[in-house]
């Protein structure tokens, strides 16, 4: 520690390349932390799933619906407890939120009044089925009774009743962007009659930030003319997950409509990856980043070892063990990591606080479930790690160079 | 009769580039006694700061023995010698050599590190070197703001403040005007005379030489002795 004066001196000998230093490091760790607090809370999303459902989608693509005699057929298979249909419906609000959307705005495939800045997930689900398998959501008895009596009923999360102040009651419209699911007559008036609540304890990563409604509303306001986006199927022991995924697609191996059942986990995660492997694309740039950083700081750390040869020798001449000057230099470029790594701790931060602050993006971001993003400790921690680690390996080579070197050599360097 | 300050007995340096050898010292003997003060004179090339480098424990010989302050130099591991030198040894460079991002007191402190002072201990310390000196109102000044003379001074302090036996000088006025130059010789025979510091120094300049009480002679690696310079 006695040495740490010196040391932080001698980040004061060239400010500009200190702080240029100092910057990239944080640049690195800003992305770094940022990129991984998506992930992980992704993966909260994908961990809040249940071992014990399954999803049953078209086997060529999510795009494509499914029979709805598959219903029974899958509720026959051996080890099924329950099947329902669930469809996401892709509704946003209208641009004009108080009553019906005039013809003219919101005709059929013209959705620019449509309003994507309050986009929420929303769910046509066969109800009684499909509340039965997600106990999660906690819906009060009464307002459940309300709910399963009224067609065009609804049932929203906590936090989405609490963003746009909905109480049992209330009506809103939403508008699908998918066109089998859109009206020609404008868009689906809603009444809110539950509101649910999610235990976070119990159930870490399940938002409140959706809504529910009847199945049998879409299909009869659609012309009866559609099919299931999907199925959630329950079963009775997670263990025979994948047998019984496999029974449920044989059965319809030789139908026009053929199957891909999965768990609940893998099939949100390959829904997340439609757009790439998300997960492989964040962390390859992160590397990416973290790699031109680490060559950035250990040029620096040459540069600046170089310029200091001679000082390097009189250090030694003056009883400095070979071994501290080259603590000293390695201790140089730690603080650089420290400092960097804080700066784009704090950066990704209030980043993450802006985002999830700011009116319009935090209601986009909400609509794909990053809703909650928030820089957790664990991922600051791995940041400052990297940091220091990215400081560490910067400095080890021009510092061992720094060991080595001999007095009488550095002594005659100009 | 007491053991010299500084022995050396036979002393080779030889340096090797690939297959060529290049003997620098040839077999130099020589003592210096405790609170002596030697001059070390010859042309270019000749050996003098190897032979300096050699007693300061910065560099080991090829052959023989260099004996300082009772301590076999050449025997010592590198984080031993390097110990060694701390307190033993204080090295007076031509440039001075001072750290740029440093004060005068903290280049004055910079050995001080070394040892287990508090950083009060160490700051006192640094500024009885810089009183010495006579640059106790420099203490804050980085080198940049101090003339050449007055950066001498301060590494002179730099090389006292451990209180080491032996202070080793290469050319230390060989960068200063002639006023400049005699004012660090004054201070040199002041530690020399008052504080019994052994001395040696190596010079071009005879007038630096004359201060020394012995004066040496290397020429081609091999010493011959030019007499008392007092």
């Amino acid at each position: 520690m006695r040495f740490l004066p010196l040391v932080l001196k001698h980040l004061r000998r060239n400010r500009i390349r200190t702080a240029s230093t100092i910057a990239a490091m944080a640049i690195c760790i800003f992305l770094f932390c940022t990129l991984q607090s998506v992930l992980a809370q992704i993966q909260t999303m994908l961990d809040s799933a249940s071992a014990k459902r399954l999803v049953t989608r078209n086997a060529v693509s999510l795009v494509f619906n499914l029979p709805l005699s598959y219903g029974n057929r899958i509720l026959g298979v051996d080890g099924v407890e329950r099947v329902a249909i669930t469809s996401w419906f892709g509704g946003s609000l209208p641009a004009k939120k108080e009553g019906k959307a005039d013809d003219t705005d919101v005709g059929e495939g013209d959705d620019s009044t449509t309003d994507w800045s309050n986009f929420f997930p929303n769910m046509a689900v066969e109800d009684e089925s499909y509340f039965a398998m997600n106990p999660e959501y906690e819906i009060p008895e009464d307002q459940y009774r309300d709910y399963l009596a009224d067609l065009r009923g609804c049932v929203i999360g906590r936090k989405l009743a609490d963003k746009f102040d909905w109480k049992p009651g209330d009506t809103f419209y939403l508008e699908s962007f998918i066109p089998p699911y859109r009206k020609p007559d404008g868009p689906f008036e809603f009444v809110v009659q539950g509101i649910f609540d999610v235990d976070p304890v119990k159930y870490p990563g399940v938002d409140s930030n959706v809504m529910f409604f009847h199945f049998k509303y879409l299909y009869e306001a659609t012309g009866q003319n559609i099919g299931a986006g999907t199925y959630t199927v329950e079963i009775a022991d997670p263990d025979r997950a994948g047998e019984i995924s496999q029974a449920i697609d044989d059965l319809f191996a030789n139908s026009d409509s053929q199957t891909r059942t999965e768990t609940e986990e893998a099939f949100a995660a390959s829904f997340i990856s439609m757009a790439g492997n998300l997960a492989l694309l964040l962390n390859g740039i992160g590397l990416a980043v973290a790699f031109t950083i680490l060559l950035v700081t250990a040029n620096t750390m040459s540069m600046a070892v170089r310029e200091r040869r001679t000082e390097i020798g009189v250090l030694k001449t003056l009883g400095f063990s070979s071994g501290q000057v080259m603590g000293m230099i390695v201790a140089e470029a730690v603080v650089l990591g420290v400092l960097g790594g804080a700066v784009g701790i704090g950066g990704s931060k209030g980043l993450m606080w802006m985002l999830t602050n700011t009116p319009g993006v935090k209601d986009m971001l909400a609509g794909v479930g990053l809703s909650e993003v928030d820089l957790q400790p664990v991922v600051a921690a791995s940041g400052f790690a990297v940091a220091i680690f990215l400081g560490l390996a910067a400095g080890f080579v021009p510092a061992l160079g720094a060991y080595r070197s001999r007095i009488t050599e550095a002594l005659r360097t100009v | 009769m007491s053991t010299p300050m500084v022995r050396l007995e036979d002393v080779r340096k030889v340096y090797r580039r690939d297959a060529e050898k290049l003997t620098v010292l040839d077999g130099i003997t020589l003592d210096v006694p405790e609170g002596e003060f030697v001059a070390l004179m010859g042309p270019s090339g000749s050996g003098k700061t190897t032979l300096l480098n050699l007693i300061a424990g910065i560099d080991k010989p090829t052959g023989g023995r260099v004996t300082v302050a009772g301590t076999d130099v050449g025997s010592l591991g590198e984080s031993a010698l390097a110990r060694w030198r701390s307190q033993n040894v204080g090295f007076i460079f031509q440039f001075y050599n001072l750290i740029p991002v440093l004060r005068a007191v903290e280049n004055v402190e910079l050995p001080l590190l070394l040892t287990p002072l508090s950083g009060k201990e160490r700051r006192e310390r640094a500024m009885t070197a810089l009183k010495i000196v006579g640059l106790t109102d420099r203490s804050a000044h980085y080198p940049r703001q101090l003339s050449g003379g007055q950066e001498q001074r301060v590494a002179i302090a730099r090389a006292i403040v451990a209180d080491p036996k032996v202070l080793v000088a290469d050319e230390p006025t060989g960068d200063l005007d002639a006023q400049s130059a005699e004012e660090i010789l004054d201070l040199m025979e002041t530690l020399n005379r008052d504080f019994g510091k052994t001395i040696v120094m190596v010079t071009h300049d005879p007038r630096a030489a004359r201060r020394a009480h012995t004066e040496k002679h290397l020429d081609k690696g091999v010493l011959a002795e030019a007499g008392s310079a007092a």
